[in-house]
């Protein structure tokens, strides 16, 4: 009886969502609407091979999806100026001794091809020189490095695009550098040296401004202050003893991020301690919350399954974020799969505060 | 009518042939028979006044009678000897011999033309009887061959099957054989076949043949071959039906009859008529309820399994033919439960049925020549089948997910003629063809036109002076999917030594041909990147073989008898799964790797009185790959094996107590791993050693009751450590699944015949 209810409220609460974002796209937003008490959510990653990033906001219970192959390189707003590789797609960047395009030969990236370098796999001990920081690029490095300041200084990097559970797609060269206070991109597939040089200007709304290869730029995340988390197939890492800096990089199918740099704060709680239907407001001061690692949910919501065992959803945790409005909600993961397919993970969450 | 006395005989013949010896001098036409009528081959026959005669391959015999009335002696070999009076006046005298039992469990049959006296055969064959696969009261052949020196089982848990390994070469090199007819299973043709969807119940005994038999049996033959040899109707007209029944516990786990547990029910019958005609039917069930082990929700580490196998047969018997028809029928369902979840639980199964068809003839056309054919079709499929249940709304529907309903078909024709021209007695040609195709259709299995086998294959067996006995052999095949080694040579040899002890010696070429699955299965997913070859090579081996073999001396207190055995394999073209060189993304196969084992085994049979003991001891090398590269490492790593075999029979009591057991040694490794200063460097790693033993006790009442119970896994293995830190996903990590604990059963038997 009670799973049913929890059901009727939950197909209930997305409808009203669905009327909500219709309305929201034709009308402006003015009337506050107040946030979402609880719901249970189906993430639309587009089924079993995870093409989709699912930017959800729980407040106004919506879900904003995009493909992972859409963008390949994400420029900071913020104050530094640091450059992400799509890590979404298992992205990969090699810096060269060059400065310019001319210079990269094919004997030199046919070796690089054959070497395994770029493959980001379990035979790839050194994968994590060419990826970005799982749990916070900004913060911590990114593949691409400092941003040189002029045309002269900055390297050449051969640029994989991800071949993890998308096609793969010519590898370019790329070479990126400040101008003032703007980003100037210059890049040709490896193949050419046809260059492409745009300049990307920061804006204030967005964390990053998205630029893809082949269309130029294009809109990823939502605004930052209207996502909490985003379920996306992405890099991450894992301690192996044998790989370099004892990290290996690799490619896992449901990872959470929080939006760290648009001031989403999350933590974790166990079962143990307490209850999630027992968590309310008075336990908020006993959370840990951080917003300087997006990896906090991460690949922890699930077990990711053995020789005997399947990946299942980790029933001994539940989560709890703070948004930038204030709300803080307790939310639990309850399904990695939608009838059955992979990349439909479910959850379900409550507002607390 | 008087009664004979071997004295009073010859004093007659003595007499008579004094009297007149060139007067009633004459000869005699006679023909040895069995019970059944057909005509014992070969016969040596003696009469009391000291003529002999050697019956033809017929039984029929002529031999000159000296005096009236005189007493002849028949002997043949796996028969009792048998005497009869004969007087001048007869015309024909038939002598039938009764077949001996003690030395019919010596005959063999893989590797010849027809069943052959184990000692007469240049093989080196061990078999497991009827006998002891009852006594371990079996529910599979795992269960009869997990003590056996120099084979070790892997077990799948993922996918709830099993692999075996002979003399440290993988599954894939050692091939399977129903009756002479190479089975079909989850990997193509006769590759890694799991020996567990075989009827245990329908076994009259197993024969494994180490080293090459790819003269023989071709492709995959390259360890040995494990021939599963079938019951047959009786012998006299007459029916045979008997029942089973089997309750066992899976470690602590047990419910009666369904559920939780083994359970084995096996009803079958044979009828003979008095005309030429046979008949029988046979029905297993098996029924597994899995083993949770460390799992405490829905899942099980040990799957649970229901196998229905069903036989039939006919066979026609008249005058030189032979022919015979059989079906096996083969419907598993493993059960693969998901974890429990809030939201859905998603359960696999994996269906398996297989059809097999067998039609055999035999014509023995003449003195001369014989000859047979075996044809068989098999059908095999597997299906994987997904199924959702929603927690909330406790509905069940199959998944839609891609994927997740997967099939795998493969079938396969097997034509197969023999022939044996015995040109001398001493001299035999043996040519035979193979055809062999097969076709595989799967999800993962890139288009492919199948495989077709044809080959052409001929040995001879020379015997020089009944001392030394040669069998060289050729095989010349072609192969539409792969280049097949252009001949495949193989010589037997065996030399008596004495009137107990023999020598046999051998060489053979090797083969094990790419399988379906290597050269056309493609996987990718996020966590696969496997693609075939289709440009593969067959493995190929050199294989030397050697064993002296002491009979024990029958009919004393005490018999001692014993094998000692060497191999030495040199396998060339091993194919193996590597990063492929112009895409470093796509792991998939090559013929890299040089690949060498060797060892030797010791066996000893003991029978004092009503006690019966095997005690065996083995020592196999495996080649060390990782030596090529560091100087210092040894070539060969070798692991030790010890099993005893202990009966004793209460006769008194008509029970029969029986000990198994196997000590299968540590399997020392290398591996290579990062060292702190970043250089890749070799490590030493081994899977632990481990007991196995099992305690069985049978009582008869009467013929036809009786009664097993017995403790399976008595050490209580579960698990055994692998230190290795890389693995596969099947299998592989630091545990490695053995067994499920220590188990009891309790069965019944009844048997009736007429």
């Amino acid at each position: 009886m009670n799973k049913l209810t929890s059901l009727k409220m939950g197909v209930t609460a997305l409808f009203a969502a669905g009327i909500f974002t219709s309305c929201a796209e034709e009308n402006d937003p003015i009337v506050e609407t107040p946030p979402v008490e609880d719901a249970f959510m189906e993430i639309n990653g587009g089924g079993s091979t995870f093409p989709n990033m699912a930017f959800v906001k729980l407040s106004n219970e919506t879900q904003t999806t995009i493909s992972r192959e859409s963008w390949d390189l994400a420029f900071s707003n913020g104050s530094e100026f640091k450059v992400l590789i799509n890590g979404t797609t298992g992205a990969m960047a090699y810096e060269t001794d060059f400065t310019s395009f001319e210079e990269l030969e094919n004997d030199y990236l046919e070796n690089l091809r054959t070497s395994g370098t770029l493959v980001l796999d379990f035979n790839n001990m050194n994968s994590i020189l060419y990826v970005d920081d799982p749990k916070n690029p900004i913060q911590n490095g990114t593949a691409l490095g400092t941003i040189g300041s002029s045309e002269a200084e900055a390297s050449v990097f051969v640029y994989q695009r991800g071949n993890s559970g998308v096609e793969d797609r010519d590898w370019h060269k790329v070479k990126v550098f400040r101008s003032g206070d703007r980003y100037v991109l210059q890049f040709a597939p490896v193949s050419s040296n046809e260059v492409t040089t745009v300049e990307i200007s920061k804006t204030q709304d967005f964390n990053f401004v998205y630029y893809s290869l082949d269309h130029g730029t294009v809109e990823v995340e939502p605004q930052k202050g209207n996502w909490d988390f985003v379920w996306t197939a992405g890099t991450s890492s894992t301690p192996f003893p044998q790989a370099t800096n004892e990290t290996l990089g690799y490619f896992f199918q449901d990872l959470v991020y929080h939006n760290i740099y648009g001031g989403v704060e999350a933590g974790v709680v166990m079962e143990d301690d307490i209850a999630y239907e027992e968590f309310s407001e008075p336990n908020i001061s006993s959370i840990t919350f951080n917003s300087n690692d997006r990896l906090t949910i991460g690949s922890s919501w699930r077990a990711g399954g053995g020789p005997n065992s399947s990946p299942a959803v980790r029933e001994d945790r539940y989560y709890i974020l703070k948004d930038t409005q204030g709300n803080v909600y307790k939310l639990r993961f309850l399904s990695l799969t939608t009838g059955g397919e992979r990349g439909r993970p479910s959850l379900e969450y409550a507002l607390v505060q | 009518m008087f009664r004979i006395s071997l004295n009073k005989t010859i004093f007659l013949c003595v007499s008579f042939s004094l009297i007149s010896l060139s007067l009633l001098a004459k000869g005699i036409k006679g023909e040895v028979k069995d019970i059944q009528g057909n005509p014992v081959p070969f016969a040596t026959i003696s009469s009391s006044d000291g003529k002999g005669a050697v019956a033809d391959d017929q039984g029929r015999f002529e031999i000159q009678l000296v005096s009236s009335e005189c007493m002849l002696q028949a002997q043949a070999m796996g028969y009792k000897t048998q005497s009869v009076v004969a007087t001048l006046e007869e015309e024909f005298i038939s002598i039938v011999l009764l077949e001996d039992i003690s030395s019919l469990e010596e005959v063999v049959i893989t590797g010849n033309f027809e069943a052959q006296s184990a000692r007469q055969s240049v093989y080196q064959v061990r078999s497991i009887g009827r006998e002891t696969i009852e006594k371990r009261a079996a529910g599979n052949i795992q269960e009869v061959l997990n003590t056996e020196l120099g084979i070790r089982f892997s077990q799948d848990n993922a996918l709830g099957g099993s692999n075996l390994e002979m003399l440290g070469m993988s599954g894939q090199n050692v091939k399977v054989l129903i009756d002479g007819v190479p089975m079909v299973g989850r990997q193509g043709v006769s590759n890694e076949i799991n020996i567990n969807q075989i009827d245990i119940n329908q076994i009259e005994k197993i024969e494994i043949i180490e080293g090459p038999m790819s003269v023989m049996y071709g492709a995959d033959a390259l360890a040995g071959v494990i021939n599963i040899i079938t019951k047959r109707g009786t012998n006299t007209q007459g029916y045979d039906i008997s029942a089973r029944m089997q309750e066992e516990t899976v470690g602590n786990s047990y419910s009666a009859f369904s559920g939780a547990g083994n359970h084995i029910r096996s009803i079958q019958g044979q009828y003979r008529t008095a005309g030429p005609w046979s008949f029988g039917a046979s029905f297993t069930q098996n029924r597994f309820g899995g083993w949770k082990g460390s799992f405490t929700g829905r899942q099980f580490e040990w799957l649970p399994k229901n196998q229905n196998i069903g036989t039939a047969f006919l066979g026609f018997q008249k005058g030189n033919w032979e022919l015979d028809y059989s079906l096996d029928v083969l419907e598993e369902t493993i059960f693969s439960f998901g974890p429990e979840n809030r939201i859905e639980n998603i359960d696999r199964e994996f269906q398996t049925s297989r059809l097999m068809h067998r039609f055999q003839g035999r014509l023995d056309a003449s003195e001369k020549f014989k000859a047979s054919i075996q044809a068989a079709y098999t059908d095999y499929s597997r299906e994987t089948v997904t199924w959702i249940t929603n927690q909330r709304t406790a509905e069940t529907s199959l998944s839609n997910a891609p994927n997740a309903q997967g099939s795998l078909q493969y079938n396969g024709l097997t034509v197969r003629a023999t022939g044996l021209w015995s040109i001398s007695k001493t001299f035999n040609l043996q040519p035979g063809i193979d055809i062999n195709t097969e076709n595989g259709v799967g999800d993962r299995i890139s288009n492919n036109e199948g495989i077709q086998d044809y080959a052409f294959f001929l040995s001879s067996e020379i015997s020089i002076k009944d001392k030394l006995r040669l069998r060289p052999g050729l095989r010349r095949a072609y192969n539409s999917a792969y280049e097949a080694p252009p001949v495949i040579p193989s010589i037997n040899t065996k030399l008596a030594l004495g009137k107990r002890l023999d020598l046999r010696a051998a060489y053979a070429k090797g083969f094990r041909a790419p399988s379906i699955r290597e050269l056309y299965f493609d996987f990718f997913d996020a966590s696969h990147s496997i693609r075939g070859n289709p440009d593969l090579r067959p493995e190929t081996s050199h294989s030397f073989n050697t064993s002296l073999n002491l009979e024990p001396l029958e009919g004393k207190v005490f018999q001692y008898g014993a094998v000692l055995t060497g191999f030495y394999n040199e396998v060339s073209d091993q194919i193996a799964y590597s990063l492929d060189p112009t895409d470093p993304r796509i792991t998939t196969l090559f013929n890299v790797e040089e690949f060498k084992t060797m060892g030797l085994s010791f066996n000893h049979r003991i029978r004092v009185k009503d006690w019966n003991a095997n005690l065996g001891f083995a020592r196999i090398g495996r080649y060390n790959r990782i030596s090529t590269d560091s100087q210092n490492l040894p070539e060969m790593l070798f692991s030790n094996e010890f099993n005893a075999n202990v009966d004793y029979k209460f006769k008194s009591i008509d029970t029969y107590i029986s000990l198994f057991y196997k000590y299968t040694g540590a399997l020392p490794g290398f591996e290579m791993v990062m060292s702190p200063d970043r250089e890749l460097i070799p490590n030493a790693i081994q899977i632990d050693g481990f007991h196995w033993m099992d305690l069985t006790f049978r009582k008869d009442f009467g013929k036809s009751l009786q009664l097993q119970t017995g403790i399976r896994n008595l050490m209580n293995l579960t698990n055994i450590q692998s230190t290795a830190t890389s693995g596969g996903a099947h299998g592989g990590g630091p545990q490695r699944p053995m067994g499920y604990g220590r188990s009891y059963f309790l069965g019944i038997t009844y048997q009736l015949s007429k």
